[in-house]
């Protein structure tokens, strides 16, 4: 067996694991029935779909497995910061007083997939959008620009988020 | 129903009005999109977590939390690609500075 089969094993395992985990939060019952269609549907749909699920070349062990209770933290975080930010935007929708800005900067962030939820959780937060992601460069659309120092503003959105995602992933 | 669920509910409405409102005050494409997808993103979440003050402990909870993670990956990609696309095809954003140069235009006439 090549390297190749192996990781190919692994990711299989990988997306099989993932599917039934959802499959149990979701039917929250150990019945032999319902324990077998998930695991003959989490098969069948991860069969089709484990080369997309994990890349072929996203090998490192870190980017798999996420320390859990670093993401609940930085989960935490992020409803905290949505909160905080809608009030925000709320104040500005009432004033009627925007100042929109796009800025440009860069992720220290290694994974693709860190890379993701950080480009996802900018969104998420209210007043800010990812407009583009390249390698390690991020465009934001920022409705209430402070600055437009690329590192400056780096700092004042992705921040907090950053940190808390390299002890997530890398 | 209980305190907090109703906190959150009164929450989740104030600010789906709101997002709303915005639509129809901002500018251009961007902004709006602001408004729109990620105010309602903080209502629909406050929705969920009144729902889940009142189912409180069993299995409806982990139905709900595996609904709104499916709605944290889903919601900011589908902003996300309206955003990227409107970038992509060379939309301008909007600046204050625009406002300012059209309402100096106006005293001019």
């Amino acid at each position: 067996m090549d390297l190749r089969t192996r990781w190919a094993l692994v990711r299989f395992g990988i997306t099989f694991l993932s599917l039934f985990a959802g499959w149990l939060l979701f039917t929250w019952s150990l019945d032999s029935g319902s324990l077998l269609a998930g695991g003959v549907s989490s098969l069948a749909v991860s069969l089709v779909t484990y080369p997309i699920f994990v890349e072929e070349t996203e090998a490192g062990r870190r980017a798999h497995l996420p320390r859990p209770h670093m993401f609940l933290l930085f989960l935490a975080a992020l409803v905290f910061s949505m909160y905080v930010a809608s009030f925000r935007v709320l104040w500005r929708i009432l004033r009627g007083d925007i100042n929109p800005r796009v800025v440009h900067f860069r992720t220290r962030l290694k994974t693709d997939i860190a890379r993701v939820v950080l480009t996802s959780s900018i969104t998420l937060t209210p007043g800010t959008i990812t407009l583009d992601l390249d390698d390690d460069h991020l465009v934001v659309h920022w409705l209430d620009a402070q600055t437009t120092h690329s590192r400056y503003a780096g700092m004042l959105i992705k921040g907090a988020y950053e940190k808390l995602l390299r002890g997530v992933w890398l | 129903m209980n305190v907090g669920a109703a906190v959150f509910l009164g929450l989740g409405v104030l600010f789906s009005i709101m997002g709303n409102v915005g639509v129809l005050v901002f500018p251009d494409p961007y902004t709006r999109l602001q408004a729109s997808s990620t105010c309602t993103t903080t209502s629909v979440l406050s929705f969920f977590i009144g729902c889940m003050f009142i189912v409180g402990w069993g299995p409806m909870l982990g139905r709900l939390l595996v609904i709104t993670l499916f709605f944290f990956v889903t919601s900011p990609i589908s902003a996300h690609i309206i955003a990227r696309f409107a970038w992509k095809s060379g939309v301008v954003p909007w600046r204050k500075s625009f406002a300012m140069k059209r309402h100096a235009e106006r005293r001019d006439d």
